[in-house]
């Protein structure tokens, strides 16, 4: 009996992702009205809320009003060897 | 020539501890080393001289005795048991999300060194995994009798009211947050196809629940699934089944001249607690040693358990026992050690190491046998 991935994704993706572009505004050079209604979790750097942007939209938290933002983790499975 | 004494006998296999120096260490029972003897290998003679005696042999810890054997075949055994017994082990992982403060690799390497244990049957009937590589394909995806799937997830979380609570300078982290520590117990097996069956009467677990793998602060999250796959300590030493298996040949005293008195108290320092006695030198030893003629009633060293001692050497520093004490050790009788880590127990773990170095033994043959054809 063959055995796949509970999720769905293959066994042999190694990729990490590269560097995090900067702000909510940088970057995305094409993009289409699905791309700009997408909402991009952040953490505030001061109270520590999540903050949800779309981008053109000011670097600001909605709780306390400090402008540094984390960007989160990516959700994106990795492999590592247990070596 | 004559038969060597059992004198003669005992002295061949004792290894001379001196001072500085290590002699007669090499085996000498060979055919063509002692004129006129026969040392050929011998199945009767060999039976008639092994011997194996237990000393201690709780399930995951015991220590044995071999004696009658040589050091090749004793140092086979130790590195079979080292290296060549299959557990399971996990072997990859795939994070889904970490933000511990446990960087992945650290983190996947933790698992990785986890002791697990699990049914025998089970053991015995999954096969071997192997990744491909650029020159073979290896043994194709993983499937239920070569891998088996583990899942870890937590998230840690503020207690009800911890928050406050740690603003009132409460750092006890049990009264303020939730999964703020990671054990092995947390890991959680997932049974696919036939393992369901063949691990039934035992299930796939971390020997040691206690085993903390990350700790953790509120907002921090592990998800992450894993593979573990049966290996052999030559891969990887995380799935050697022993803690330790190593063994120490019996170290001798022979106290030549008496040591009396003060000298004897000293001699008895000079050893680890119990491999020295006190005795009182009696009548009848005054009468038959002119050594001894008049020290009646005089305390007296005497050898008690040379198998505790540490053979450190101490006693030959000093000059008043000089000439008195022959330090030594017997080359043919082998203090076995095995600590396992618990997929096996310790004294099957012994006699697993016989039965893959007969394989072995029997694959060698077949070899030979293939040649002459």
């Amino acid at each position: 009996m063959s055995y796949t991935n509970p999720t769905g994704t293959a066994i042999n993706t190694t990729t990490t992702t590269g560097g995090t572009t900067g702000g909510a505004g940088a970057g995305a050079v094409g993009s289409t009205a699905e791309d700009r209604a997408r909402f991009v979790e952040y953490t505030c750097g001061d109270c520590d809320a999540s903050v949800s942007l779309k981008r053109g939209e000011p670097i600001r938290c909605r709780q306390c009003g400090h402008r540094v933002l984390y960007k989160q983790r990516t959700s994106r499975m990795v492999q590592f060897e247990a070596r | 020539m004559g038969a060597p004494s059992q004198e003669e006998l005992e002295k061949r296999k004792r290894i001379q501890i001196n001072a500085e120096t290590v002699g007669n260490a090499a085996s000498n029972d060979l055919p063509y080393h002692w004129p006129g003897e026969n040392h050929e290998w011998n199945l009767d003679y060999f039976e008639k001289t092994f011997n194996v005696h237990f000393h201690t042999s709780t399930p995951y810890d015991s220590s044995f005795s071999l004696t009658g054997i040589d050091t090749s075949v004793a140092n086979a055994f130790r590195r079979i048991l080292l290296s060549e017994i299959p557990t399971l082990a996990i072997e990859d992982v795939f994070i889904y999300q970490n933000t511990s403060v446990i960087q992945d690799e650290v983190l996947a390497h933790r698992l990785g060194l986890i002791p697990l244990k699990a049914s025998r049957r089970g053991l015995n009937w999954m096969k071997w995994y192997s990744k491909p590589t650029e020159d073979s394909e290896g043994s194709g995806a993983p499937s239920d009798y070569n891998c088996a799937i583990l899942h870890l997830k937590a998230k840690c979380e503020w207690q009800e009211g911890g928050l406050q609570r740690a603003a009132r300078g409460e750092t006890d982290p049990d009264k303020l947050y939730v999964n703020h520590s990671i054990y092995a117990r947390d890991l959680k097996w997932q049974a696919v196809g036939k393992q369901v069956e063949m691990f039934a009467d035992g299930p796939i677990e971390a020997v040691n629940p206690d085993i903390l793998i990350v700790k953790m602060r509120p907002g921090q999250e592990i998800s992450l699934m894993m593979h573990a796959m049966k290996g052999i300590g030559q891969d990887h030493a995380k799935y050697s089944p022993v803690a330790t298996a190593s063994y120490r040949l019996l170290p001798t005293i022979d106290i030549t001249k008496p040591i009396l008195g003060a000298d004897a108290k000293k001699f008895a320092r000079c050893f680890p607690k119990g491999v020295i006695g006190l005795e009182a030198v009696t009548a009848e030893e005054a009468k038959k040693d002119p050594e001894l003629s008049g020290k009646e009633g005089e305390i007296k060293a005497v050898v008690k358990d040379p198998m505790r001692d540490t053979v450190s050497r101490e006693c030959l520093r000093h000059p008043e026992f000089k000439d008195k004490v022959k330090l030594g050790r017997v080359r043919d009788h082998f203090i076995f050690r095995v600590e396992s880590t618990g997929q096996w127990e310790s004294d099957d773990l012994f006699l697993e190491s016989v039965r893959l170095l007969k394989v072995k033994c029997q694959r060698v043959r077949r070899g030979l046998d293939e040649m002459m054809k």
